[in-house]
């Protein structure tokens, strides 16, 4: 990958790579590879890129992707059932961001399943409707919804972050 | 709770060195190792299931009463264990000391150095596997039972070894092919179990050659 194309068409959206592998990993190592296969995943699929829709959707449609992609092939090897089921426990020994708030928050996103998890990311980067449902391929009407039940999830998690830490 | 997830979100990325990147050059790397690793895992499993395949086939011929094909096929399959694990030697040889493609593109080339030694090795196995099955064959009970029947009903003036003239030209007719198509044999077979795993690392040699071009 020519560094010319890092710079000028990864690096103004590694911050949202990043975002979204580490609502996706566990430890630094997975983050780290994640983060580095997104990157390459999106300069191999540069030319599949259709100047019809934007850079940065696509950006974020091949981050999802290999995120999720991975993740389905972790847990097939470790042949766990992927489902809508809560995990018993985030293990996250992934390095910490320095806000309490985000640590907490990112803590009730992975409690999320995968796609509830690129749902809220995506709204949370101010994406309208339209552009979440293109990104994971849902139909536009439903994310409202989604996105309601999703947050009154998080809310429920983090009160009771807040009152175990009280 | 005093703030939403909205804000919280916000104002957690405020310090934008929160989000300080890692190196996109690790990946491959490893990735070259976990291929080559994987690859070598399964030639060495592979070597393990001759050998024990072999004895299996000993043992089990001899319970069945045909001990000498048994042999036959240990001492066939002996010089292959032997070339395979010879071989695999050299790759755990290859020198680290160099860049990942370097590496990599080495361990490519032994592997295909490795795919022509055993091709040369399987124009003669494959042939001489056949004929000690024909052999068996003809030397066994029902072997000869069948030639005495066939003599009855299709007689002819040709006949070597109590085996008719027609059966010798069936038989070398399908050496003749099993010749032609021993190396064919051995690729299709070879593609089969590997298959998957040579196509990685095709792609992940070209992926590399781009990245470096």
């Amino acid at each position: 990958m020519g560094s010319d194309f890092y710079q000028q068409s990864i690096m103004p959206y590694a911050g949202i790579i990043i975002k979204i592998c580490r609502a996706y990993t566990n430890s630094q190592a997975d983050f780290d590879d994640y983060y580095q296969e997104v990157c390459l995943q999106i300069w191999r699929s540069r030319d599949s890129f259709n100047a019809a829709s934007k850079w940065s959707t696509w950006v974020y449609k091949v981050a999802l992707n290999v995120c999720l992609t991975n993740l389905k092939q972790r847990k097939k090897g470790e042949q766990r059932f992927v489902s809508d089921a809560l995990p018993d426990e985030v293990n996250d020994d992934v390095k910490a961001f320095s806000s309490e708030d985000i640590n907490m928050l990112y803590n009730a996103i992975k409690h999320l399943s995968e796609i509830d998890r690129a749902v809220i990311l995506l709204y949370l980067e101010e994406k309208s409707y339209g552009e979440i449902a293109e990104i994971i391929g849902a139909n536009k009407n439903s994310i409202g919804v989604r996105i309601t039940r999703i947050k009154g999830r998080l809310n429920k998690f983090i009160q009771a972050q807040e009152l175990t830490h009280e | 709770m005093s703030k939403s997830i909205e804000q919280m979100w916000k104002q957690g990325f405020v310090s934008e060195g929160e989000l300080s990147a890692p190196k996109v050059n690790d990946l491959y790397n490893r990735k070259s190792q976990n291929i080559v690793d994987k690859l070598q895992n399964m030639f060495a499993v592979n070597i393990k299931a001759i050998a024990i395949g072999a004895l299996i086939m000993l043992v089990a011929m001899s319970l069945i009463g045909i001990p000498w094909l048994g042999l036959y096929i240990c001492l066939l399959l002996a010089p292959l264990i032997q070339i395979a694990k010879r071989e695999l030697d050299k790759s755990y040889n290859l020198s680290k000391g160099q860049s990942s493609l370097e590496y990599l593109e080495s361990f490519d080339a032994w592997l295909k150095q490795s795919i022509s030694n055993y091709s040369k090795y399987y124009q003669f196995f494959y042939p001489l596997f056949y004929i000690g099955m024909v052999a068996q064959g003809l030397a066994s009970q029902s072997g000869g039972k069948v030639m005495s029947l066939l003599l009855t009903k299709y007689p002819t003036d040709y006949v070597f070894l109590d085996i008719p003239g027609y059966i010798w030209v069936i038989i070398t007719a399908f050496l003749l092919v099993v010749i032609k198509y021993s190396e064919a044999l051995y690729r299709f077979d070879l593609y089969i179990i590997y298959g998957r795993q040579f196509k990685k690392l095709e792609e992940l040699l070209a992926d590399m050659r781009a990245l470096k071009a």
